[in-house]
């Protein structure tokens, strides 16, 4: 977003507060009471910082300047209204972009964007975001959530582990969707965008952030934050969740080819905190239910498949979906190199690309079942420990992705 | 008797060598236009080949969302589609030149009537390849949509929806065509009804358990019977 896009009357308000060191942007919704305990920590940082708060919903928040808080000022009018009614975070790239668009206004030296509602209090969240960014000028800073075995699935079992292996770190939760970002890396941001390089469909804060910064070796840091509370599942749209999440990876992907296939292997980002442990780690999940939808899958989908997937891959598909669901169990390697193909055919758009992301649900259902079935069954096996394997095996397959990225005709049957 | 049967065979051979070899130079000249029209095709397709490759068409018409157009193309190449219509093109306008050489009145008002034709037949032709492209668009779209709900009949569901828009295609381009346009719109009516018809029955029946299942999860809902499901995808 261009500041010069930003309404009238947010530019006089703009005006009357002409700078500030920090912006925090809260598009999620949160309590007067944990405003007030956010503008405390904020208060604690070190520094006569001066900051802005953007935020929605002003009911729960003073009106203007904090009385308790004086060199904390509400700036509602910067943030631009989420695109739709109950977006979560990926339906949110342009209200992420004008927080940037006000931190580049208020000349601030960093931005904050508390997006996600948090199991315990969270009022800390945004200071401890902003700690890194104004006292070890780090560029990223990304969260690291405590985890429940069954949350942010397709976070561990896609993104986090094909970043990693695509940009050599390894980041938890590549996509926020909280984050500490410095003006250095906004302005980066938002200037690619203007000057056009973005593609046609501009960049998307949360898939873009993570790779801007790798690619241009910025420092970046993980804070371990508390568990995450995240929305309940929707059958019905889950398709429509992978196709919005893994849309904008795929295209930042296609963007930072040259960067990724440097990159051989990958190293750790400095974590800052506590790791905080998860209570009531007991759900169970339903596997007969996703083994279904794969096996469904595999039986309607082969014609759509077989323009995306090597031979190899779809036999493999077939001998697991004649499995029963007692055995059923999805091999890393395999699901690391369907991850892939489904890149370059979106990089190709062998297909149209919605369709594309959406005939890999029943694949990404299979993988769900099969992760299920290991965590359930070896209870001294930790989300980790189950994830740090799979991240191996995405690393491990890199040369797959790169060859076929490079030689696409080569595979084709 | 028999010089006379004679001579009325001797004299219809001629009028028909005679005939015959007022043809002859009409034939000539097809085969000339045709031969000619050939080479000015594959001129023509080869240079316009050359410059959508430069252009790099194929990547393009990907990029602009075309894709399924590749598909429906030959070797799933958009330029060789295009180069292949332009050699068809020409070869029917040598065609029709050579059979206007013939220089008769029969020939020249069936090439008129032909040349009206044509924007029909361009027309139908378009209709039936926007028609096969939405129609697999759409159904893919189904097919997907019904998979990702878990609905055991995607397929079926998938087919009907593609065999809809087929029919609609070919009964607009029969329509365009002026074939028989009572029977194709009596035909179309009865052929687009009975798809739907077995779609319903197919779909009302497969559905009896999905509206059962849905309805009870309704129930135990409001009830708070229902676990929650832990999964959590993002």
């Amino acid at each position: 977003m261009e500041t010069d896009a930003i309404p009238q009357p947010a530019e006089e308000e703009a005006q009357q507060i002409d700078s500030a060191d920090l912006v925090v942007g809260i598009l999620t919704e949160l309590g007067s009471d944990a405003i007030s305990r956010m503008c405390g920590s904020l208060q604690a940082l070190p520094g006569p910082a001066r900051i802005a708060i953007l935020q929605h919903d002003t009911r729960n928040g003073p009106a203007a300047t904090s009385p308790d808080a004086p060199s904390i000022f509400f700036v509602p009018s910067l943030l631009t209204n989420p695109d739709g009614p109950g977006a979560g975070p990926l339906g949110m790239a342009e209200t992420y972009k004008s927080v940037f668009a006000a931190g580049e206004k208020l000349q601030s030296r960093g931005c904050c964007i508390v997006a996600s509602k948090h199991e315990s209090s969270g009022a800390h969240w945004a200071s401890e975001l902003a700690r890194p960014l104004l006292e070890q000028n780090v560029d990223l800073v990304v969260p690291r959530y405590a985890q429940h075995r069954f949350d942010g699935l397709l976070n561990s079992g896609i993104i986090a582990p094909l970043i990693r292996s695509l940009y050599g770190r390894r980041l938890h939760n590549p996509m926020g969707p909280d984050f500490g970002v410095s003006r250095r890396l906004f302005q980066k941001l938002l200037g690619t965008e203007r000057s056009g390089k973005s593609g046609a469909n501009g960049f998307h804060p949360l898939a873009s952030l993570a790779p801007a910064a790798l690619c241009d070796n910025l420092s970046v840091a993980e804070v371990h934050f508390g568990a995450r509370v995240y929305p309940s599942p929707d059958w019905t749209n889950a398709s429509s969740i992978l196709a919005e999440a893994l849309g904008p990876v795929f295209v930042d992907m296609e963007r930072n080819a040259s960067c990724w296939q440097r990159t051989r292997v990958s190293s750790s980002v400095p974590a800052i905190g506590q790791a905080s442990r998860v209570l009531n780690d007991s759900g169970a999940v339903d596997i007969n239910r996703l083994v279904e939808s794969f096996q469904l899958g595999n039986r309607a989908l082969q014609e759509i498949w077989a323009l995306v997937l090597p031979p190899y891959t779809l036999l493999e598909l077939k001998k697991l979906s004649r499995r029963s669901v007692e055995q059923f169990r999805m091999p890393d390697v395999l699901w690391v190199r369907i991850v892939y193909d489904f890149a370059l055919a979106h990089r190709l758009r062998t297909i149209n690309r919605d369709h594309l992301l959406k005939s890999m649900t029943p694949l990404y259902l299979g993988w769900v079942a099969s992760y299920a079935r290991d965590v359930q069954a070896d209870e001294s096996m930790t989300p980790d420990q189950r994830f740090e394997r799979l991240a191996l095996a995405f690393e491990a397959e890199k040369p797959y992705l790169v060859s076929r990225w490079r030689w696409p005709d080569r595979f084709n049957p | 008797m028999w010089q006379q049967i004679k001579e009325a065979l001797v004299l219809s051979t001629a009028k028909f060598l005679t005939k015959l070899a007022s043809l002859l130079p009409g034939l000539a000249a097809l085969i000339v236009a045709l031969f000619l029209s050939l080479i000015v095709g594959w001129i023509l397709a080869a240079i316009v080949r050359r410059i959508l490759i430069g252009l790099r068409f194929d990547e393009r018409m990907s990029q602009w969302g075309f894709a399924s157009f590749a598909e429906s193309a030959p070797m799933k190449s958009p330029t060789r589609l295009v180069s292949r219509s332009i050699v068809f093109i020409v070869v029917l306008a040598g065609f029709l030149i050579g059979v206007a050489a013939f220089d008769s009145a029969w020939t020249s008002l069936f090439v008129r009537s032909v040349l009206a034709y044509i924007p029909n037949i361009i027309g139908a032709t378009l209709v039936l390849f926007v028609g096969r492209l939405i129609a697999r668009f759409v159904a893919r779209s189904v097919l997907i949509g019904a998979v990702n709900l878990n609905l055991q009949y995607a397929r079926l569901l998938s087919e009907g929806v593609r065999w809809l828009v087929v029919v609609l295609a070919v009964a607009m381009a029969l329509e365009h065509l002026r074939i028989a346009p009572e029977i194709v719109e009596l035909a179309f009516g009865i052929l687009f009804g009975g798809i739907v018809f077995c779609m319903a029955l197919a779909v009302g029946l497969g559905s009896k358990d999905l509206v059962t299942k849905s309805l009870e999860r309704d129930v135990k809902k409001s009830a708070g019977q229902e676990l929650e499901d832990p999964l959590r995808h993002l």
